[in-house]
């Protein structure tokens, strides 16, 4: 931990998960560094590991996940050598909050939301009995619920999927975090309500200081909200950098699949694209640059040996062949080159 | 809620008069030879003069109309041939304290085993031999595949005859129930609550680990509390509320008391006296069983609905069918 911008470090981090005896290789040796007050989107399709490995920054790995090698660094503290649920509670909601995906199912049934958000509020901020709850009725009011003092008292059956999602994000910025991890905050939800829930997470953002890694398949949603984009395939982030960096200028073959089924970029009357083929099976041990069996262009040396990080910018690498000197030029597809001419980014 | 209360009050009282008129028309329809001891020997006069002494030559209406007045006046109507000429409300007031002495005591020992053994299951589902829950697992399987008379036997036998010993102390607890002797209550007790502590047990364990599964419960441990509170305050708390639905059942059956466990230690309780009654033809104690038992299903199944409704605010009891 030289650099102070630091806030969270992630240092060759390998998970595995046991499954009916076999082992799975979720992380396969990742390295990624987060900065304090950023917006950070890690995206990726589905089972590339991207939720896995932001919880396992807060110990929330199911219990046949183990971190089998790598460090975490937060606060000049490495989270992999904790073993107890002791230590993780210095970390979870007081350092690091989360707000998960489906707002229907995260809050519990049977306790009001007031409830909820005290729960956070006792165990993170010194306050106790009515100086607590008025801290939790602020929470509320704070991500914009109308008359919270009301609110309070109600259960999550008596809120839309909207107004849940701001309860959920109210109970975790309730927490007073310095990190707060938004899983796929808008997946579960209404396409109107997207960009408010969106707006309130930049607005909390900026209010309290906050960094936040959002984890996404929505390149839409990374569009409005990253600083920065780390794009993970197959338990590896085979790109990293600023934004218009990722989007105007993108290295890797999987970043040009991932920009190219964007259906902005579709022409009328041809079909969308698609990426052929599936993702590796991940029981196995992967060889070279894990997208190479679905990339048409792939060099031979892409199927024999795992490319480094090369740094187009400094902010910018990516790990693929192709940045190699020795590399044949591959241009990527016409269209993503004009992605910057199309009108900028793809809003969704 | 009141109006709803009240609504389910009134529908449970048409219930039971379905239930009366069913129960008195059918045993009308049994052969009137069961009525006397000795009926061969009887002229026809004496059948007739018999049968209008018990009131049974008049229209069914009637007959039906003066047994609901009686009813409500709160008498349920004298033996006929159990115990001849004895207030049905007399050999209930004897029977079904005992019955529910020993249920309710078995129903608490039942909760306070069967509820932390579920708890214990469900926290060892998270450990990595899960040894608890698979001890927990072979107990509640046994309990359950066994037929229920082999493990009354099993008790019975195991505490009275000192098959249990440590040097020259011997467990040789009585076989047979006696009124008032509390040393005698124990093996009762302990066979009628072992099924019951599986049961609870069971049921637990299954809502708690579908409860600790569930999205709410991931972001309890995100925000940061530690699991011994998430188990209480919320993991317990919601599993127990599609168990508690049972518990004022559970606590009404007891008065029915068990026919098995009745019969097996000689208990002079209210388990086995409807087959008993039946089988001599009392018709009045067969009505008067009938109408206990309705009473009883019928306000266990309404108490049950409240405390769901007063548990979970999902719930709201209203008079409108729909809201359901």
């Amino acid at each position: 931990m030289t650099n102070d911008n630091i806030i969270l470090s992630f240092q060759d981090l390998d998970i595995r998960f046991t499954l009916r005896g076999q082992v799975l290789n979720a992380i396969r040796s990742v390295s990624l560094d987060v900065y304090r007050g950023e917006s950070l989107a890690i995206v990726g399709e589905s089972g590339s590991g991207k939720s896995v490995f932001t919880k396992s920054a807060m110990g929330l790995l199911d219990a046949n996940g183990v971190i089998a090698g790598g460090h975490i660094w937060y606060g000049g503290r490495d989270l992999t050598t904790f073993t107890r649920e002791k230590e993780w509670l210095t970390i979870r909601g007081k350092e690091i909050a989360m707000v998960m995906q489906d707002p229907m199912t995260s809050l519990n049934p049977l306790k009001t939301v007031g409830d909820q958000i005290l729960e956070a509020v006792l165990l993170h901020q010194d306050l106790r009995g009515e100086a607590a709850k008025k801290a939790a009725v602020q929470a509320l009011a704070a991500v914009g619920i109308d008359d919270p003092e009301r609110r309070y008292k109600q259960y999550p059956h008596e809120f839309s999927g909207g107004m849940r999602q701001r309860v959920v994000i109210a109970a975790a910025v309730a927490c007073r975090p310095k990190i707060l991890i938004c899983d796929e905050p808008t997946t579960a939800l209404d396409v109107t309500i997207q960009a408010q829930i969106l707006d309130l997470i930049k607005a909390l953002q900026k209010k309290l200081d906050l960094t936040t890694i959002y984890i996404t398949h929505d390149l839409g949603v990374v569009a409005n909200v990253a600083d920065r984009i780390a794009v993970m395939y197959a338990g590896d982030i085979v790109e990293v950098g600023r934004c218009e960096e990722v989007f105007y200028d993108p290295k890797h073959p999987y970043t040009w699949a991932l920009l190219s089924s964007l259906p902005q970029l579709g022409v009328k009357g041809q079909d969308l694209y698609s990426i052929q083929g599936t993702p590796p099976n991940l029981f196995h041990e992967v060889l070279g640059d894990a997208f190479a069996p679905r990339n048409p262009q792939a060099l031979n040396i892409d199927f024999v040996e795992r490319p480094p990080f090369f740094e187009v910018s400094p902010t910018h690498k990516a790990r693929t062949w192709l940045l190699d000197p020795r590399a044949p030029k591959v241009e990527p597809p016409e269209h993503i080159r004009h992605l910057r001419q199309k009108g900028g980014y793809p809003h969704g | 809620m009141p109006k709803y209360i009240l609504k389910r009050i009134l529908r449970s009282f048409l219930t039971m008069v379905i239930v009366i008129t069913v129960v008195f028309s059918l045993l009308r329809l049994m052969p009137i030879e069961g009525y006397f001891e000795n009926y061969d020997k009887l002229s026809q006069t004496q059948i007739d003069l018999g049968l209008q002494k018990l009131g049974l030559t008049d229209p069914l209406p009637k007959q039906l109309w003066s047994f609901g007045k009686q009813l409500l006046s709160g008498d349920l109507g004298v033996s006929i041939r159990y115990r001849k000429g004895v207030s049905i409300n007399t050999i209930v007031a004897e029977k079904a304290p005992v019955s529910l002495q020993l249920g309710l005591t078995s129903l608490a020992i039942a909760l306070a085993l069967g509820l932390p053994l579920g708890i214990l299951m469900s926290r060892s589902t998270r450990t990595k031999w899960k040894i608890g829950d698979k001890l927990g697992t072979v107990f509640i399987v046994i309990i359950q595949a066994v037929p229920a008379a082999a493990y009354h036997i099993l008790i019975q036998f195991a505490g009275s005859q000192g098959v249990i010993h440590f040097g020259d102390w011997s467990l040789k607890l009585p076989m047979l129930f006696k009124l008032g002797d509390y040393r005698t209550y124990i093996l009762p007790i302990l066979s009628l609550a072992i099924g019951n502590i599986a049961y609870y047990a069971m049921w637990l364990r299954r809502y708690m680990v579908d409860e600790a599964n569930k999205d709410y419960i991931k972001l309890a441990r995100a925000k940061g509390v530690p699991s011994r509170q998430i188990s209480r305050k919320h993991v317990f708390r919601n599993a127990m509320v599609p168990l508690i639905q049972y518990i004022p059942n559970s606590i009404l059956f007891t008065l029915m008391g068990s026919l098995y466990v009745e019969s097996l230690y000689s208990i002079p309780g209210m388990g086995g006296l409807l087959v008993a009654v039946i089988k001599r033809q009392d018709n009045n104690m067969v009505l008067a069983l009938v109408v206990i038992y309705s009473i009883i299903s019928i306000l266990g199944l309404l108490f049950g609905d409240l405390l769901m409704a007063l548990l979970d605010p999902r719930i709201t009891l209203s008079s409108k069918e729909e809201s359901r």
